[in-house]
């Protein structure tokens, strides 16, 4: 097939460059990868979860993942995982609470 | 459905097991990610959806059209018609409003009576970038810059692809459609995608959304409230927040692009560390620009019939960008502003030449073009005319009052958010080999751990991508 103008001058820069394209994975390898990123996010970030289900809609599904994202938080909690979660907020709340003038302590 | 949020986590998890699945079936592949990007647009308005697959028949039939003809004449009018169609779609949605009201006004302003009555057409979100990339592809295939597309399947899916449905970047027929001709036999890089993906939520949920809510919003809702430094201190907010958001959301598109095994082109370059308006250019949205320069500047006639039509065919061209971002006179205005400096440094081009060769030429240099583009970005937020004189007319006042908006924390993120303008060349690139060290399943761990972090650091709630309403 021939090559069309474009085909054979590129016209833009690619985004990610080529040195980076050297190396890479597969698309099930991205899955797994996708995967455990998921989960940690489930385990580390289960506080916004409740937050999140109030917006789904009324039907009975709704309610269910509701129940469920708030049981899961209160599982997190327990186990303590929601502990880096608290801390985190609360320190940005003190840096965003804090005022030209006033102690940093 | 937003980017960093739970629901699109979910979203591209699913869309990741079927890419998985579907790893040797290209066609199949493709199928599956526009019934996912309708999918996606859907979330909005589904009833967006047939205006996203009208404007791709358009673009289908007549790529279709120009390529069966090889009467130039007919080529000709084909073009017109389709590039015509698009324009309608996008003026009946965008602009009828606006037009509406602009009629309205220019009637009392000449003593008239009657008025025409609004129509309030409900603006589909992604409707300016869609239409410019249907109006790529028409117009590169009457170029021969591309081949007709004879797939309905390729062209939905370059019209509708989800990473860049929404805000851009805008990617070109000619770029894309050539990597949906056969399947990828590269691998996906993973270490440069998910740098992307962290720096662009990092540049959002922190910088950009904070700057927002404690320091633009206010002060741009009411600049008559406040003095020099908190307006002052706003403005530059306000380039750091546009610059975090749109970036942060093209960033994230290329990563996700990545993913899904396609290559997307670089939109941003350290804007502002450039020198000259022209170099802020080549680095900010460089896709529109770069669009905005082949489709319209230069079948104006560029800079090819003398200086007094080039500086007009600039002035055109960033009128047109300027109106492309919404339907009122303040993004008219901007774009004159643009458009008068790029004419303006033009003119004294003999004197400035391209680049300055000096520190200090290059520090004053970037001084007037970052505070140019800065007083632009002024009529750019405010809500309208009026507020943006009053912001301007109040910078140079109240300068010996107290700061009340711009606190230690909002000045420390526009310091951060302008360093990173200034990261030496090549830092992407030298971050992502050391990242490809580490194995993908550790990659996608620490995704986790720091996308949990940023989530606790973030405010509750994600505000929408500025570049969402254009």
């Amino acid at each position: 097939m021939a090559l069309t103008r474009s085909e054979r001058v590129p016209l833009v820069t690619d985004a990610i460059p080529p040195a980076l394209r050297r190396r890479g994975i597969t698309q099930r390898q991205v899955f797994v990868a996708c995967l455990v990123g998921w989960l940690l996010v489930a385990l580390f970030a289960s506080r916004d979860t409740p937050g999140w289900a109030e917006r789904l809609g009324d039907t009975a599904l709704d309610h269910r993942v509701r129940g469920g994202v708030g049981a899961w938080d209160e599982t997190m909690e327990t186990l303590r995982l929601t502990g880096p979660h608290d801390r985190l907020r609360d320190a940005m709340q003190r840096v965003l609470d804090w005022q030209w003038g006033q102690d940093s302590r | 459905m937003l980017f960093p949020t739970l629901d699109f986590l979910l979203f591209f998890l699913v869309v990741a097991a079927a890419l998985a699945a579907l790893e040797r079936r290209f066609a199949i592949k493709k199928a599956m990610l526009v019934a996912a990007s309708y999918f996606f647009y859907a979330q909005w308005d589904w009833r967006f959806c047939f205006l996203l697959a009208g404007s791709t028949a358009v673009s289908y039939v007549a790529g279709l059209l120009i390529g069966a003809s090889a009467n130039r004449r007919t080529r000709r009018r084909v073009l017109a018609a389709g590039v015509a169609l698009h324009l309608v779609i996008l003026g009946i949605f965008k602009y009828l409003d606006f037009l509406v009201a602009s009629a309205n006004q220019l009637a009392r302003m000449l003593g008239l009576q009657h008025e025409l009555p609004f129509v309030e057409v409900l603006l589909p979100v992604g409707i300016s970038f869609f239409t410019f990339h249907g109006i790529s592809y028409i117009t590169d295939v009457y170029r021969r810059d591309v081949a007709v597309c004879r797939s309905p399947l390729d062209i939905a899916l370059y019209m509708s692809f989800f990473p860049q449905l929404i805000a851009g970047p805008i990617v070109r027929a000619a770029y894309f459609l050539p990597q949906l001709a056969r399947p990828a036999d590269e691998p996906i890089p993973i270490a440069a995608a998910l740098l992307l993906i962290l720096g662009g939520i990092v540049k959002k949920v922190i910088i950009a959304n904070y700057l927002a809510t404690g320091l633009v919003d206010p002060v741009f809702g009411a600049p008559e409230n406040y003095g020099g430094p908190d307006l002052l201190l706003a403005t530059y907010a306000y380039a750091v927040q546009i610059y975090c958001d749109f970036s942060a959301y093209t960033d994230i598109a290329i990563a996700i692009a990545a993913l899904c095994g396609f290559r997307f082109p670089r939109n941003f370059n350290q804007p502002y560390r450039a020198q000259r308006l022209r170099e802020f250019w080549q680095r900010w949205h460089i896709s529109l620009s770069t669009w905005l320069r082949d489709y319209l500047y230069k079948p104006l006639g560029g800079n090819r019939h003398g200086r007094r039509n080039t500086y007009r065919n600039l002035m055109i061209t960033m009128l047109l960008g300027g109106i492309w971002h919404g339907a009122a006179w303040k993004f008219v205005m901007w774009g004159a502003l643009h458009g008068g400096g790029l004419a303006a440094e033009r003119m004294c081009q003999p004197w400035l030449g391209q680049r300055s060769t000096t520190p200090l030429g290059k520090f004053v240099g970037w001084l007037v073009v970052f505070h140019f583009v800065c007083l632009a970005w002024i009529f750019f937020r405010a809500e309208d005319f009026t507020v943006a004189a009053v912001f301007i007319a109040r910078l140079g006042a109240g300068w010996g009052g107290p700061v009340q908006q711009a606190q230690p924390a909002m000045v420390a993120l526009i310091v951060i958010g302008m360093a990173g303008q200034f990261l030496p060349p090549g830092s992407f690139e030298r971050a992502g080999l050391a990242l490809q060290r580490v194995p993908y399943w550790g990659l996608g761990a620490a995704t986790g751990i720091i996308l949990a972090a940023i989530n606790a650091l973030g405010p509750e709630g994600i505000a929408p991508f500025i570049y969402f309403r254009f």
